[in-house]
């Protein structure tokens, strides 16, 4: 050990060093925290936040019970009891929906399997419930997040490209779902 | 009569040098926290009133309304003692310091010194002492919880007070050599007139500044602050000694602690840095204005020692426990001892 790290040790120099960072901290005080539930971050718009059912403009339910998200789903959130639609045998809508968002890793792999766009992801995150019975999320409750967080609906299925994603028409900026 | 106005005169003095510590600790937990926030690019507790301002308040009402849980298989009284024997010689060693200037009033034919509860001429003998019955209070309250991390903490503990309070005695034998007095009123006495005379800087003879830094480190060591808190390690131990305390028995072993680190800036503050003198002459103000100016002084100086250790806190990590014990033994002592006989011969050759 030489003389000049003996005079470094004796004075505390690397302690001291540390001591000032600190105090240019305090002195330039900047802080970085969010005051959260007072203020909150803005998303970025390909946010994935709660699911949701969604309609057509006219209000009629988009999905037509496939399955498809079912199957897609790796956490088996997803519970689809597919029925035909009363009166239109070539039809089929979804009798019952069910998620059960305790499970829900929100990989948004449902709302790209979805073959009519029936599913959307909302950028909704409070969702903290006293019981997780009320993260089981039915159908009713599925599309009333669907209606508060899209109040635009789009065209009837017919009338647009077939292949058009129902919320890409909103967020240009966010690459557009596979054909 | 002169006893019962004797009698009154000291209690009320007590009462308020205790409600004067204990709104202290109240305003340092809050200030810790913000300064120790501030230091790290955050806010601190902004929650409970204006930027958080009143956080000591709820937590003194969440800790005097939350549940007193004795583990099973603890050592009932010993578990009920320990608080009450950490916490008593943390607030008990403020009898012997001079808060202000070295007045006697005459009240109803009783000579009353209304700075200091008792001038005791071995006052610093007795804060030491009382120091070290505070290390039962630890380790009993590691011993009687019946867990293991307790017991860690507490067994730390024990080594770690031995060790450093041989270190703050000897530090401040400097000091007592130049004042000759180990009563701290004379030991401030003698700093007045300037911060030339304060035994940090001792115009004239041996400066103390080494025994001033030595006199630091091991009172942090002591108060079990950052970088020694090893008895009460969070990352390792949980919480230490007092893990499984809850309640007002926390709450007492707490107000320990801030008291202990309110008790040895005022210690550093009597011994090395003149206690209430101020810097300069023309700053004490006139004679009969001392008692203002000798109070502010001696807040001024006490919070800036506080502020020391929030502020060392904010920066170093903590030492593994052989560095701890090599440091104190290997390093600390010997400095300390060589400041006694270093002082000793310039204190000899220049009287």
């Amino acid at each position: 050990m030489n003389l000049k790290e003996w005079i470094k040790t004796l004075t505390f120099y690397e302690i001291l060093l540390g001591m000032k960072a600190t105090m240019s901290h305090l002195l330039h005080y900047k802080p970085i925290t969010l005051q959260y539930p007072h203020e909150k971050r803005a998303l970025p718009s390909n946010y994935r936040g709660m699911l949701a059912l969604l309609r057509y403009d006219d209000g009629t339910e988009k999905c037509v019970g496939c399955d498809l998200c079912e199957a897609a789903c790796p956490s088996r959130v997803i519970r689809v009891v597919s029925s035909e639609v009363p009166g239109e045998p070539t039809k089929r809508y979804s009798k019952e929906y069910y998620m059960d968002m305790t499970r829900c890793l929100f990989c948004g792999l449902c709302v790209k399997a979805c073959p009519v766009d029936a599913l959307g992801m909302t950028q909704e995150y409070e969702w903290a419930v006293y019981d997780k019975r009320q993260l089981h999320l039915n159908k009713q409750q599925l599309l009333a997040i669907g209606d508060r967080n899209f109040p635009v609906r789009e065209k009837r299925l017919e009338f647009q490209h077939p292949n058009v994603a129902y919320f890409n028409v909103g967020f240009k900026d966010i690459p557009q779902k596979e054909a | 009569m002169d006893t019962g106005i004797r009698l009154a005169l000291t209690l009320g003095q007590i009462g308020a040098v205790m409600v004067a510590v204990l709104l202290t600790v109240a305003l340092l937990t809050l200030l810790e926290r913000k300064v120790l926030g501030w230091m790290q690019d955050r806010m601190g507790p902004m929650e409970v009133g204006p930027y958080g301002i009143l956080q000591p308040v709820a937590d003194g009402l969440k800790l005097f309304f939350k549940e007193d849980i004795i583990p099973a298989g603890a050592n009932k009284f010993m578990f009920s003692l320990a608080p009450v024997l950490s916490l008593v010689p943390a607030l008990i060693g403020f009898a012997v310091i001079p808060f202000g200037p070295d007045w006697t009033v005459d009240v109803g034919g009783v000579n009353f010194k209304p700075f200091v509860i008792t001038d005791i001429n071995i006052g610093i003998l007795y804060i030491l002492a009382f120091a070290s019955i505070g290390a039962y209070g630890i380790i009993l309250g590691g011993w009687s919880s019946n867990s293991k991390y307790s017991l860690l903490g507490g067994l730390r503990s024990a080594a770690q007070l031995i060790s450093y309070e041989l270190n703050v005695g000897l530090s401040i034998v400097g000091v007592l050599l130049l004042s000759s007095s180990l009563s701290l009123v004379t030991i401030t006495n003698a700093q007045g007139g300037g911060f030339w005379n304060w035994y940090f800087f001792a115009w004239g003879s041996f400066p103390q500044a080494i025994a001033f830094v030595v006199f630091i480190i091991s009172s942090v060591a002591e108060t079990n602050r950052t970088p020694f808190d090893l008895p009460e390690a969070e990352s390792e131990l949980v919480a230490g000694f007092f893990t499984e305390y809850s309640g007002m028995r926390f709450a007492f072993f707490f107000l320990a602690e801030y008291g202990n680190m309110i008790l040895v800036s005022c210690v550093a503050t009597v011994l090395f840095f003149g206690g209430w003198h101020a810097p300069f002459e023309f700053l004490q103000g006139p004679e009969s204005l001392h008692w203002l100016t000798g109070m502010f002084w001696f807040t001024f100086k006490v919070y800036g020692f506080l502020f020391l250790f929030f502020w060392l806190r904010a920066t170093l990590p903590r030492l593994r426990y052989d560095q701890l014990m090599r440091f104190g033994w290997k390093v600390l002592l010997p400095i300390a001892l060589g400041n006694i006989v270093v002082t000793a011969i310039v204190e000899y050759i220049f009287p």
